[in-house]
């Protein structure tokens, strides 16, 4: 099989540059890459279990190609290189090549398929033009699962050295800095940032709140993307209003030796994935906590809910999201929201991470309708949600920052923009970043936030200012 | 000629048979002691209820008939009905089957027969022209999904001749060898060529197993590449 990039270069009747990366590569490999390569991927075939996996797509891929109408990506460009199946094939046709005895056999006749620096290149290329949303999976007849597929080409490159550096030096500082965090966020900037939270809490909502910190023994440990104790405070507030208006806020606490629930092992490598895991668990294990409570982030909840059962070991735990927390509240009575304060136009956007296996769709649907009297699905919606095009890691990319805009986002700035939503919902750091960028790109009428964010405008504090007061204080802020 | 039929009926279709059975079982006996040795006991930790309720979408698919593939899917869809029905029950191949089996299927009428060797070759045709005409198709079909196509179009249409003599042009015999060698030729590739998702549509249908991730692989991957105390 020859590649795009390879026939493109042919037809220039140029030789393809080698070391050329669409995004930033710190110390990116030298010399021979495809012997590398190939050793990197034997390795990774020699001690993991993919292999029946792959030669079960090999023999049976039956490349009818539903996965190119069903990716956004493709959906945009119309490129040959963006259709899933093709992407997968690439891989398909080395582990083909390389690693079966039928492989070598062809090879021995005609002019099979050889990877080559360009082919190099191409996976390079191609592997971080996916955002391994997986909605093209629900759309293939075999169920072939090409964000795994991805993933895994992805892995088999960052073991040569070839990985953006921005999911690198974050991973770098989570398992091997001093702070243990991808925002490098050292404890004393932490308690500090609770400690501002709790006097925003008491501006807002009237109510004195200190933030439990290492408390053990408690029922939730807290998890958030570390991020959002810098960007999103609104949705931290929310947390904690409902912690607080549920009667909770004795059963759970944040830890100072790990808070941060981000996981980028999950977009390219299985060695970092079980590391951050590992850590998240010891922390649990550290505070005598009884379950994990992951804030609003899609990839952190998945990576925990999926793979704490599998690398937690002896020491595994429940994980809930906290939707589904609030949600448990709501249905018991346990807080209230008030119906008349959001009157504006609201609709949610569904992160992949958490919506395509059908964990959570109708939960933060019902939260919204109990209180808003605006809402409006985009469609398609839940299960087969149109990624918002900063999936698989590429939001924390910043060299492919026109690549989210004008490919990766386009299906969904223009879903969002026929709902005519005031209001979008995304309960995920990264869609909120991608989200927030694609409404500035695109000059969508409309704001981006949390779910917590909108709860903590409604929700009903006993004894204490009511939403009405709350939002009346804000209006005379903004005027 | 009327010997070379009676060896293509009898001892090249059990052979045929034979080697597309045997073939199959070694696929799914790898997948299966794959799957155990590697997994484990983590394949209890599969959404098992959610991958068979997948899988039976599949079996009526009409929530799967979206934009941009409606036509190439009611083909393959329409396509794999005949494909499936007539070489088990039409009442000529029940026969056979009889024979080499034992087993005692029931047979559909020649008129539905007729109907679904038809409405399959029609299919075929389309599948090839979309894989010819479109550059979306193109860009990932290889020389096999051409041919298997032409492969299969082969026994549907002699096998429809040589029920029809009024529309056959050929000598009876040559057709009958015809549709009985081309039909054993594909048995024999089925077992290495993607007509072995018959068996394996169960096994790619299960990559929610595959990220069941084997504990500690990442760090010796590390280790065998980079020597103890890899980092990041």
């Amino acid at each position: 099989m020859e590649t795009n990039a390879a026939r493109e270069n042919q037809d220039l009747g140029v030789t393809a540059a080698p070391h050329h990366y669409p995004y930033v590569v710190e110390d990116g490999p030298e010399g021979d890459r495809v012997g590398r390569f190939l050793e990197a991927f034997a390795a990774v075939l020699e001690f993991t279990d993919y292999k029946p996996l792959l030669a079960s797509y090999c023999t049976s891929s039956a490349k009818c190609n539903r996965c190119a109408v069903s990716c956004p990506v493709f959906l945009t460009t119309g490129s040959p290189r963006d259709i899933p199946c093709y992407r997968t094939n690439i891989l398909l046709e080395i582990y083909k090549r390389y690693f079966t005895i039928g492989g070598w056999m062809s090879s021995r006749f005609g002019n099979s398929f050889e990877l080559t620096e360009a082919v190099i290149d191409d996976i390079a290329d191609t592997f971080y033009r996916c955002t391994a949303c997986r909605r093209c999976t629900q759309e293939c007849p075999m169920g072939v699962d090409h964000g795994l597929i991805t993933r895994l080409g992805r892995y088999v490159l960052s073991l040569i050295g070839i990985v953006p550096k921005a999911l690198r030096v974050s991973v770098r500082e989570q398992l091997e800095g001093e702070t243990h965090n991808t925002s490098k966020v050292p404890k004393k900037a932490l308690v500090h940032t609770l400690e501002f939270l709790s006097e925003e809490m008491e501006d807002l909502l009237g109510v004195e709140l200190e933030f439990p910190v290492d408390k053990p023994d408690r029922e939730f440990v807290f998890f958030c993307a570390v991020s959002d104790y810098l960007m999103e405070p609104e949705t931290l507030m929310g947390n904690a209003a409902v912690l607080h208006a549920a009667g909770d806020w004795d059963r759970w606490t944040i830890g100072t030796g790990n808070y941060d629930g981000i996981n980028y092992g999950l977009f390219y490598s299985d060695w970092h994935l079980e590391s951050i895991i590992k850590q998240l668990t010891a922390e649990v294990t550290r505070l005598n906590g009884k379950q994990l409570l992951i804030g609003e982030c899609g990839h952190a909840s998945r990576s925990a809910r999926q793979f704490v059962p599998v690398f937690g070991g002896a020491d595994t735990y429940p994980v809930v999201n906290f939707m589904e927390y609030t949600l448990d509240c709501l249905r018991k009575g346990k807080i209230e929201l008030d119906p008349d304060i959001v009157t504006e136009r609201v609709t949610y956007h569904d992160p992949c991470n958490i919506s395509r296996s059908g964990w959570i769709v109708e939960q933060p649907r019902e939260i919204l309708r109990a209180f808003v009297k605006d809402f409006v699905d985009m469609t398609p919606r839940g299960t087969h949600n149109y990624c918002c095009g900063g999936g698989g890691g590429l939001v924390s990319v910043d060299e492919i920052h026109d690549f989210r805009m004008e490919v990766g986002g386009r299906v969904k700035a223009e879903q969002i923009r026929a709902t005519g939503a005031d209001i979008v919902i995304a309960p995920c750091a990264n869609c909120k970043k991608q989200l927030k960028e694609l409404v500035e790109h695109y000059e969508l009428p409309c704001r981006v936030m949390g779910l917590h964010d909108l709860i903590l405008k409604a929700i009903v504090i006993p004894g204490a200012k009511t939403p009405r007061e709350r939002q009346e204080e804000a209006e005379l802020l903004a005027m | 000629m009327e010997k070379m039929i009676e060896l293509a009926r009898g001892p090249f279709f059990a052979f045929s048979i034979g080697v597309m059975l045997l073939g199959l079982l070694r696929l799914v006996f790898l997948q299966v002691y794959g799957l155990a040795r590697g997994k484990g006991g983590r394949l209890r930790n599969a959404p098992w209820r959610k991958i068979l309720g997948e899988a039976a979408t599949w079996a009526f698919p009409f929530p799967h008939f979206i934009k941009g593939t409606r036509l190439f899917s009611s083909a393959s869809f329409i396509f794999h009905i005949g494909v499936i029905v007539v070489p088990l029950l039409l009442d000529d191949h029940v026969v056979l089957w009889e024979r080499l089996l034992g087993a005692n299927l029931p047979s559909i009428g020649r008129g539905v027969a007729d109907v679904l060797t038809l409405t399959t070759l029609v299919c075929l045709l389309a599948l090839l022209a979309f894989r010819m005409f479109s550059a979306r198709h193109r860009a990932v079909s290889q020389p096999m999904d051409y041919w298997l196509l032409v492969l299969i179009i082969l026994p549907f249409g002699s096998g429809f001749m040589a029920a029809h003599p009024a529309w056959n042009p050929f000598s009876w015999n040559v057709v009958m060898l015809t549709h009985l060698l081309s039909a054993e030729f594909l048995f024999l590739l089925v077992p290495t060529t993607k007509l072995a998702h018959v068996v394996l549509f169960a096994f790619d249908r299960i990559s929610e197993i595959h990220w069941q991730l084997r504990p500690g692989a990442g760090a010796r991957i590390a280790e065998a590449l980079f020597g103890s105390g890899a980092k990041v």
